[in-house]
C-alpha cells in the first residue's frame, strides 16, 4: 500500500513536470527538431542575449508584472482593510463581489474591459489610442487586486483586534497603527497574494491580449503570434530561464517560511541572519521596482519616433532563414525612428481594429478590395508622393488600379493568386481539375479551407461560375449553401495555421495565397501548388496606406518609400515569395522566384484572374453573415458582446473598499466593543 | 481623597437601538482604585472603552482633567490600557512591545532603555527582553502588557478582566502585584471584573453594574455590609433575602415574628426587603433559636459547611463551623446587627431563595462571567 502511494506519487510528479522536462530538453537541442535530441548546446540561450526585441518583451511583461503586482497590493491591502472593517452581512456581499472578476471567464473580462477602456478612451476623452501602457496596467490591476484581497482577509479575521486598540491606546494614529502592527500581521497575506498577482499577472494572455496597445505589448501576447510557424528555439531558452526563475522564487520562499516556522516552534528570537536575508530580498524587491520604474521613465520620455506598422502574419522579412532584417535596416538608415510590428490575420480583422477604435497605427497594407472600402469609410490619408520618390519604380500597370483609381491613398505592396496547395503524396493527379478538389468527398476530413469570408466567397463564386464581384443575393446564397455543403469534408478553417498542418501533412488539400504555399513548398518537397486557370482565380494586390488614426505621417512616408526600393522589395520577396510590383525589383531576388511561375504567372494565365472589388457596406455583411452561417459551427454573433458594466461595478466596488480601508484608517474609528 | 479626575456624565450607549449604557453618572479620584463590577453584558467594558476613547458615547460627556474628552482620540488620551487577552505584538519581543509607546513617543533611545528596564523589574521580568512574546506564560504575559501600559507613566490605567485568563493561584497572586504596583506608581487604575472576590480585595471604590446602569457605589466594607438593593446584595458575597415588613424605626416583621434591627427612616408598614448574610447566623440548640428549622443539605467548603435549611418551606444559606447532618432539627438566632433592611427594589423577589441551591451554583456563575464582550 505504501509503495503503492509512492508510485502513485512518483507519477503525479512526472505528469506535472514533464512538460517543463521536454522544454528544458529542447532549449539545450542542437538540432531544429524537437523530436530528436541531436546534441547539447547552449548556442539558445547565446541567442536569446541577443536578441533585443524578445529581452524587451521579457522586460515589459517583468515590468507590468512589478507594478501591477505593487498597485494590487497596496489597493488590495487597503480594500482588504475597508471591507473587513464593514459589518458581517456588507462584508460577505463585497467579497463575493470581488471575486467574481477571478471565477469570470478571462476572455469576458478582457472583452469587456476592452469596450470600457475604448468607450472611455475614444468616446469620452476623444484619445486618438485608448489601449497603451495605462490600460494594460489598469486590467492586470483588475484581477490582481481580487487575489490580494483574497490573500488579506483571513490573516485580518484571525487578528486579535484589540491589537488596533492596543496600538492607537500606546499613541499610534490609525494610520500609524496599521504600518507599525496590522501591516505585520498580515504579511504573509499581503505576499502570498503578491505572488499570485505576480505570477497571474506575468502569464495573462487572454486579458492582455484584448487591451493591448500597439505602444507596449507582453511577451505572452507577442508569444502568441509565433504559434502560426514554428517557435524559435531561442525561446524555449527564455522559458526555462522563466521558469526556473519562478522555481528558484517558490522554493526560496517556501524555505524562508519553513525556517520562519521553525523559529516560532523553537520560540528563539529572530537570528541576525533570518533578519539580513529578509533585508535584502526587501532591497532587491525595492531595486527591481525602481529600475523597472527608470526603465518605463527613459522608455516614456525617448525624442524617437516610433512608427507602428501594422502587417500580415510573416509579410515582411526580419532576418530569419538568411534573408535581410528589413525592420532593422530602415532603423538603421533612420536612427531616429523606431518601428513597431504588429500583425492582423485577414483584411476584416484589419478593419473591425480600425474602425472600433482604440488603436494608433501608421502604415497598414490591405488587399485591393479592402483599400477600396477604406477610401469609401474615409479611413485613409491622402499620401504626399514628395516623400515617396520611389514610388517611379513602380510597374505602370500597377499604379491607377481599380481601388484606388487616382492612386491617392496606396502604394502597392506585393501582388499574387489564390490557388490550391496540394500534397502529391496522398492527393490523385487525376483529382487536380478544379475548385471542385476542394469539395472532393475522397480527402474528407483533410481539406483546410481559408477562413475569410471574401476569400471564401471567391473559390465557391469560380467554381460556380459567378462573377466575383456579384450582389445578386440569390447567387451569394448558392455559394453559402455550396459552402455549408463542403463544411463537413472541412478540416478546420484556417489562415496562418495552414503552415505547420500542411508541412506536417495533417491535411492534405488547401486554398490559400501562392506567396505563402511557395514557402510551405520549401519546407515540404511533396506539396505542390494548383492555379485552376479555366474556372478562373483571384488576382489580388496588398497595397501600403496610412490609416486616418497615424501619428507619423511622415515617418510612414518613409517607410512606405523605403519598401519601394527595388533591392529591399527583392529582399522581401526573398522572405515572403510573394510577386513584386516592382520589375527592378527581380534582379536583387533569388533566381528560383523570380522564374518562378508561381509567383510570376505568364501574362495568359494571369488574364484569367480576376480583383475583388469593395461590395457596399450591405453586401459585405450580408456575406459576413451568409459565411458565418454557412462554416462556423456554433455560430457567434459579434453584436452581443458582453458589456463593460460587471467589470466597471467590480472595479468601482474595489476602490470604493480601499477609499473605506483608507478612510478605516484615516478617519475617526467607531466599533463595537 | 484627592481631586477628581474623571467625571462621567449621563452617559448613554446605544448599539443598533439597543441600550447598553442608560445614564451612568460616575467620578473618578487621582491616585484611586476603582473597580466596575457586574455581570456579563452590564456594560461595564463598554463604559471602559468611552474612558479610553475607543468608543463615543451615544449621549454624555466623559470629562478628564475639567475638560470633556468626547472627541479626543485615544491616542491623545493620557491613559492607557491593560486588555483582556493582553493584545501584545507578535511580531515584537517582549523589550520591544514595552518600548512601543516609547518609540511611537519618540523619545530618546537611552531613556526607553532605561525606562523599559526598570519597567521590566517592577513587574519581576528583568532578563526577559529579548524573548519572544507567545513564548511566555500568561501571568508573564499579564506582567508584560501591564509593564507596556505603565511606562508610558499615563494618568489612567484601563484594566479590561486583566485576570480572567489566569489560574486561580496566579489570580490571586496577581492581585496582590497589582495593588503593589498602584500603590508604587500611585496612578489611578480603573479595573474592569466580574469577580466580586476580586473587586473587593482590592479597591477603593467598587462601582457595581446591572443591564447598563450603575446599582451601587461605595467602598468595599459598605458594598458588602450596606447593599442597597437584592441584587447587589446577591452578587456581592451571599444573602439570604426575605420580604418583611418595616413596623417601625428598628423594628421588622418577617416568619411572623418581630425583630429588632439597626434600620430606621422606612414609612411604618412599608414592604422592605430583609438580607441575612450566611455567615453572620448562630446555630443555637432548636429550643433557644428565634426560629427552628430542618437540614436538608450540607456541602464541605474547607473553611466551613454551608448548609441548607428549610425554615416553613423557605430555605436559607447558613455557613458555620460545626457539623450538622442532614434531618438535623437546629435553632437559629439573629442579632440586630445582622439584620439588613433595603427598600423594595425592581431586583425584589428574584434573588436570596436557595431552594434550588446546589455547590455548582457558583461555579456556572462565573464560567459564564468569562465569556464576557
Amino acid at each position: 500500500m505504501k509503495k503503492a502511494n509512492r508510485v502513485l506519487t512518483i507519477l503525479m510528479f512526472v505528469f506535472l513536470y514533464i512538460p517543463m522536462a521536454v522544454l528544458i530538453v529542447a532549449s539545450f537541442n542542437t538540432g531544429k527538431d524537437i523530436t530528436r535530441f541531436e546534441g547539447f548546446t547552449l548556442q539558445q540561450y547565446a541567442e536569446l542575449f541577443r536578441d533585443q526585441d524578445l529581452l524587451r518583451l521579457l522586460g515589459n511583461s517583468v515590468l507590468i508584472a512589478l507594478l501591477s503586482t505593487g498597485i494590487s497590493v497596496a489597493f488590495g491591502t487597503l480594500a482588504a482593510v475597508g471591507i473587513h472593517s464593514l459589518k458581517p452581512k456588507m462584508r460577505k456581499v463585497v467579497m463575493s463581489l470581488t471575486n467574481i472578476p477571478m471565477t469570470n471567464p478571462d476572455i469576458v473580462t478582457g472583452v469587456s474591459l476592452s469596450l470600457l477602456f475604448v468607450f472611455v478612451g475614444t468616446g469620452l476623452l476623444n484619445q486618438r489610442e485608448s489601449l497603451n501602457f495605462g490600460t494594460l496596467l489598469l486590467a492586470h490591476v483588475t484581477f490582481g487586486l481580487p487575489y490580494v484581497i483574497l490573500n488579506v482577509m483571513p490573516k485580518l479575521q484571525q487578528m486579535n483586534p484589540a491589537l488596533t486598540d492596543a496600538a492607537m491606546d500606546l499613541g499610534c494614529t490609525p494610520v500609524k497603527a496599521f504600518f507599525k502592527v496590522i501591516i505585520h500581521e498580515v504579511m504573509p497575506g499581503v505576499v502570498s497574494g503578491g505572488i499570485m498577482a505576480f505570477t497571474m499577472s506575468l502569464d495573462d494572455f487572454v486579458i492582455s491580449y484584448f487591451v493591448t496597445g500597439s505602444d507596449f505589448v507582453t511577451l505572452p501576447v507577442e508569444i502568441y503570434t509565433y504559434t502560426k510557424k514554428p517557435i524559435h528555439p531561442k525561446v524555449y531558452a527564455m522559458f526555462t530561464l522563466l521558469f526556473g526563475l519562478i522555481f528558484v522564487l517558490m522554493l526560496t520562499m517556501n524555505l524562508l517560511q519553513l525556517r520562519g516556522d521553525r523559529k516560532k516552534v523553537n520560540k528563539r528570537p529572530a537570528s541576525r541572519g533570518w533578519k539580513i536575508a529578509r533585508r535584502c530580498i526587501a532591497g532587491v524587491a525595492a531595486v527591481c521596482l525602481v529600475v523597472g520604474c527608470c526603465f518605463l521613465f527613459m522608455s516614456g520620455r525617448q525624442e524617437r519616433i516610433t512608427l507602428n506598422v501594422y502587417n500580415w502574419g510573416m509579410n515582411m522579412a526580419d532576418g530569419t532563414d538568411g534573408t535581410m532584417d528589413l525592420v532593422a535596416e530602415f532603423e538603421k538608415r533612420y536612427p531616429h525612428i523606431d518601428v513597431r510590428m504588429s500583425e492582423y490575420e485577414s483584411n476584416e480583422v484589419l478593419y473591425t481594429k480600425l474602425s472600433s477604435g482604440g488603436i494608433t497605427v501608421d502604415v497598414i497594407i490591405p488587399s485591393d478590395y479592402m483599400i477600396d472600402r477604406m477610401i469609401a469609410e474615409d479611413m485613409l490619408l491622402e499620401l504626399d508622393f514628395q516623400n515617396i520618390p520611389n514610388f517611379s519604380y513602380v510597374d505602370e500597370q500597377f499604379k491607377n488600379p481599380d481601388y484606388d483609381p487616382e492612386n491617392k491613398y496606396s502604394v502597392p505592396y506585393t501582388w499574387g493568386t489564390v490557388g490550391i496547395l496540394y500534397n502529391t503524396k496522398y492527393v490523385d493527379e487525376a483529382d487536380v481539375t478544379g475548385w471542385e478538389l476542394m469539395w472532393n468527398e475522397k480527402y474528407a476530413g483533410k481539406i483546410l479551407m481559408i477562413d475569410n469570408s471574401r476569400d471564401a466567397f471567391g473559390i465557391a463564386q469560380y467554381l460556380l461560375g459567378y462573377d466575383v464581384n456579384t450582389t445578386d443575393k440569390a447567387q451569394l446564397q448558392a455559394c453559402a449553401d455550396k459552402l455549408a455543403q463542403q463544411r463537413p469534408l472541412v478540416q478546420q478553417y484556417v489562415m496562418d495555421q495552414i503552415y505547420a498542418t500542411m508541412e506536417n501533412e495533417e491535411a492534405y488539400i488547401a486554398a490559400y495565397y501562392a506567396g505563402d504555399c511557395m514557402l510551405m513548398m520549401e519546407e515540404n518537397e511533396d506539396l505542390a501548388f494548383y492555379l485552376p486557370e479555366h474556372q478562373g482565380f483571384n488576382l489580388f494586390t496588398d497595397a501600403m496606406c496610412i490609416p486616418k488614426c497615424a501619428k507619423e505621417k511622415e515617418a510612414a512616408e518613409l517607410f512606405i518609400n523605403f519598401m519601394c526600393d527595388p533591392e529591399i522589395s527583392g529582399a522581401n520577396m526573398d522572405y515572403i515569395c510573394y510577386a513584386s510590383p516592382i520589375s527592378a525589383a527581380k534582379e536583387h531576388m533569388e533566381d528560383y522566384l523570380a522564374e518562378s511561375e508561381i509567383v510570376y504567372p505568364e501574362e495568359a494565365v494571369l488574364e484569367k484572374g480576376s480583383a475583388y472589388a469593395y461590395l457596399s457596406e450591405e453586401i459585405s455583411r450580408y456575406v459576413e453573415g451568409l459565411y458565418q452561417g454557412a462554416t462556423k459551427i456554433n455560430n457567434v454573433s459579434t453584436d452581443d458582446e458582453p458589456s463593460g458594466s460587471p467589470v466597471a461595478l467590480i472595479v468601482v466596488a474595489a476602490l470604493l473598499a480601499a477609499g473605506g480601508g483608507a478612510w478605516v484608517l484615516f478617519g475617526r474609528k467607531k466599533r463595537k466593543s | 481623597m484627592s481631586k477628581e479626575l474623571i467625571r462621567l456624565r449621563d452617559l448613554t450607549m446605544e448599539f443598533d437601538g439597543e441600550r447598553i449604557l442608560d445614564g451612568i453618572n460616575l467620578y473618578i479620584n487621582d491616585h484611586e482604585f476603582l473597580t466596575l463590577l457586574g455581570p456579563s453584558g452590564c456594560g461595564k467594558t463598554t463604559t471602559l472603552r468611552i474612558i479610553g476613547g475607543f468608543l463615543t458615547p451615544t449621549a454624555g460627556t466623559v470629562i478628564f482633567d475639567g475638560e470633556c474628552i468626547n472627541e479626543v482620540p485615544p491616542y491623545k488620551r493620557q491613559i492607557n490600557t491593560v486588555f483582556q487577552r493582553y493584545a501584545l505584538f507578535p511580531h515584537l519581543n517582549v523589550f520591544d512591545n514595552i518600548a512601543f509607546g516609547l518609540r511611537v513617543a519618540k523619545k530618546p533611545k537611552e531613556e526607553i532603555e532605561q525606562r523599559v528596564n526598570h519597567m521590566l523589574e517592577v513587574v519581576s521580568l528583568k532578563g526577559y527582553g529579548h524573548r519572544n512574546v507567545s513564548s511566555l506564560s500568561g501571568g508573564q504575559q499579564q506582567r508584560v502588557a501591564i509593564a507596556r501600559a505603565l511606562v508610558n507613566e499615563p494618568k489612567v490605567l484601563l484594566l479590561d478582566e486583566p485576570l480572567g485568563a489566569l489560574d486561580l493561584r496566579l489570580r490571586k497572586d496577581m492581585q496582590n502585584e497589582l495593588k503593589r504596583i498602584q500603590q508604587a506608581t500611585g496612578i489611578t487604575f480603573v479595573y474592569v471584573t466580574h469577580d466580586q472576590e476580586e473587586a473587593l480585595s482590592m479597591s477603593d471604590t467598587v462601582v457595581v453594574m446591572d443591564k447598563g446602569r450603575i446599582q451601587q457605589i461605595g467602598k468595599p466594607e459598605d458594598i458588602y455590609n450596606e447593599p442597597k438593593n437584592a441584587f447587589v446584595a446577591d452578587f456581592i458575597g451571599e444573602s439570604n433575602i426575605l420580604d418583611g415588613i418595616m413596623l417601625a424605626d428598628y423594628k421588622v416583621k418577617f416568619f411572623g415574628r418581630t425583630f429588632t434591627c439597626v434600620d430606621a427612616g422606612f414609612e411604618p408598614n412599608e414592604p422592605v426587603d430583609v438580607v441575612i448574610r450566611p455567615e453572620d447566623i448562630d446555630i443555637v440548640d432548636p429550643k433557644e433559636g428565634h426560629l427552628v428549622g430542618t437540614v436538608t443539605g450540607i456541602t464541605f467548603k474547607g473553611l466551613n459547611y454551608d448548609i441548607i435549611v428549610e425554615f416553613k418551606g423557605f430555605k436559607w444559606l447558613i455557613q458555620t463551623t460545626d457539623f450538622h447532618p442532614v434531618g438535623a432539627e437546629i435553632g437559629i438566632r439573629l442579632n440586630p446587627e445582622d439584620i439588613h433592611i433595603m427598600q423594595k427594589s425592581e431586583y425584589s423577589g428574584m434573588f436570596g431563595d436557595y431552594s434550588s441551591y446546589s455547590a455548582e451554583y457558583d461555579e456556572l456563575t462565573e464560567d459564564a462571567g468569562d465569556g464576557e464582550e
